[in-house]
């Protein structure tokens, strides 16, 4: 256990310090930030003066190891736009941020996981393939095309919500049952192929052949098997509790790290995007292991192996 | 009438004749291998390339063409006239005909980007298959980092770092998807190898590039082309999402989500503007899938 633990550590760092190489590669490689930022008359002291101040005159090596010193220190650099510390810029969102998709994550599992549960033990009954067919419209429906129907319907017609802002928390609202829909749509699909699998297994039929009774062969026996491909998604879900609502925020006006984003990227201020990125990457590769963690809790046959999980 | 109704009930049912129980079995039975939603899927897609291919002469008006006199007038189905039948928008441009041209923007985008993610993702998947080693090592670090990322973020940070224009915004789109082919091409490629046919074309001298191109390709492409199914739709939605963001297909060319993030702002007063592209974007993508699917069960038992 140790040793799969070990290795998923590993993996995860090398992940995380190929984002970083990535990063700081395009970021050298875009030309230079004085002069998108400047304006295109401005005198050559001041261009000189900015890079200075930047640390954009040394050499690429230089650069990349005073890059990575830096980050180690938490410094990530200033939002070229207001000098503002870029990390402090994108610390002071994550709350808004998180109360949005904290709620819709809980709403999603609440309604995706019983859902898809109640879809493969009904099979081909009417419910399951009305939930199968809102899951398939969850999945095609855009967000943001979602978001705005709502804000039609509720705001715009009905007058009963905002339409965006975060004054209240009636603003949130909207958003949170906007990222809860596709959420707990994609949930409720894999959960219900993860059931009709398992139920599928000789193992359910030999419980069942020795006596026990339907509701327990499901609770001790489907459930728990079933929890593991469930667990993946639900997991990556985790990991893009940050980043997951960079067009529903946008859609609703609401402050959150997707709408600085947004700006960063039109914007170009590439420190603030540079320091998302690299929040995002830490909280991705971070919730991947601890799912490959918890997988190899749950399932003692993954321990052996070392190659790449199958997702 | 009790002797009329009890003679009703009691009337047998008259035997239908045998050619039109023949008949109704043989409609049943193509509906069975063809089901109406796969042919509505299919219907539509279909109009979806003719108007991409046609676009040209079928828009009413150049879907630049202003008309400051005519602006937000509805659609005909709202009260508007003929002369805009999905009504104009906040310029007077008429809403048919940016809608036409950006069924064919996004389409061509979101076609072009697939073409691109299975070319990479192909020649990825069986360069590890065939050199293994290192190599194999190195795409499969790849594909970990591309899997581990939400590729929204990656899109705005390249967006972010290198500008837009449509020749990168197509190749960074064609980044998405590719990690599942080449995993999927990479795992086919290394079963294939060790079946008899591979070998056999290796004993007679092949080299590589045929034996793959020639031989395990067709073999495979059932798979590889019900994967690239799953990643048609999420490429319209990729563009959609950056285009009403602003971020993706930029004015004065036009697309479906470019169209939407435009007529969010007249969304109170002329709803229209949006609708006709939102509509679009959910039945193309839908048909997709629905598609996609039923690709899925007929070609390809083993994926799930």
């Amino acid at each position: 256990m140790l040793a799969y633990i070990a290795t998923r550590v590993g993996r995860a760092i090398f992940t995380i310090s190929l984002v970083l190489t990535f990063s700081f590669t395009i970021l050298a490689a875009t030309g230079d930030p004085a002069l998108l930022i400047m304006s295109v008359d401005a005198p050559p002291e001041a261009i000189e003066a900015f890079r200075e101040r930047y640390g954009l005159d040394a050499s690429v090596w230089q650069q990349y190891i005073g890059y990575l010193g830096n980050l180690l220190q938490g410094n990530f650099g200033q939002s070229l736009r207001d000098g503002r510390d870029a990390w402090d810029v994108v610390v002071e969102r994550i709350p808004l941020t998180l109360a949005l998709t904290v709620p819709a994550f809980l709403l999603k599992i609440g309604i995706g996981i019983p859902a898809g549960i109640y879809a493969a033990l009904h099979r081909n009954s009417f419910l399951d393939r009305l939930v199968m067919m809102i899951s398939v419209a969850g999945y095609t429906v855009p967000s943001f095309v979602l978001g705005l129907i709502l804000i039609l319907v509720f705001a715009v017609n009905l007058g009963v919500l905002p339409s965006g802002g975060q004054d209240t928390w009636r603003h949130a609202i909207l958003p949170i049952v906007t990222l809860g829909t596709a959420g707990a749509a994609i949930i409720a699909r894999y959960t219900r192929s993860a059931m009709l699998e398992v139920l599928g297994q000789p193992y359910i039929r030999t419980a069942r052949a020795k006596g026990v009774p339907w509701p327990k062969a499901v609770r001790r026996h489907a459930l728990p098997n079933a929890a593991i491909p469930t667990l993946t998604v639900v997991g990556l879900m985790v990991g893009s509790l940050i980043a997951g609502a960079v067009v529903v925020e946008s859609v609703f006006s609401w402050p959150g790290v997707g709408r600085l984003l947004i700006s960063a990227v039109a914007n170009r201020d590439l420190m603030i995007v540079q320091a998302i990125l690299l929040l995002v990457a830490v909280c991705m590769v971070t919730s991947n292991l601890l799912v490959d963690i918890a997988y190899g809790l749950i399932d003692p046959r993954l321990r052996g192996r070392s190659g790449s999980r199958k997702t | 009438m009790p002797s009329d109704l009890q003679q009703r009930r009691d009337a047998e049912p008259r035997p239908l004749p045998e050619s039109i129980t023949h008949r109704r079995s043989a409609v049943r039975r193509f509906f069975d291998a063809w089901p109406p939603m796969v042919l509505m899927a299919i219907a539509w897609l279909t109009l979806m390339l003719i108007i991409a291919l046609a676009a040209d002469y079928i828009r009413p008006y150049d879907f630049k063409a202003l008309d400051l006199r005519g602006r937000l007038q509805p659609p005909v189905f709202m009260g508007g006239s003929w002369r805009h039948i999905l009504g104009s928008d906040e310029l007077g441009r008429d809403v048919l005909s940016r809608l036409i041209e950006s069924i064919r923007v996004s389409l061509l985008i979101a076609l072009a980007s697939t073409l691109i993610a299975a070319v990479v993702g192909v020649l990825l998947g069986f360069a590890a298959a065939h050199f293994r080693g290192i190599v194999e090592q190195l795409v499969q670090v790849l594909i970990d980092l591309q899997a581990s990322m939400p590729f929204l973020i990656i899109a705005l940070a390249v967006l972010a770092f290198f500008g837009n224009s449509l020749m990168l915004f197509v190749l960074l789109m064609g980044l998405h998807g590719w990690e599942r082919i080449a995993r999927i091409s990479r795992g086919l490629a290394i079963s294939a190898n060790e079946q008899g046919y591979a070998s056999a074309v290796r004993d007679l001298g092949a080299g590589p590039w045929r034996i793959y191109g020639r031989h395990i390709l067709p073999n495979i492409a059932a798979t590889l082309i019900v994967s690239m199914t799953l990643n048609f739709p999420e490429v319209i939605l990729l563009e959609s999402g950056l285009s009403f963001l602003g971020l993706g297909v930029q004015p004065p060319l036009t697309s479906l989500g470019n169209m939407v993030g435009y007529g969010r702002e007249y969304m109170q007063t002329a709803a229209w503007i949006l609708l006709a592209p939102a509509v679009v974007i959910i039945v193309t993508t839908l048909s997709v899938s629905i598609l996609g699917d039923w690709l899925r069960d007929r070609l390809d038992p083993t994926l799930r």
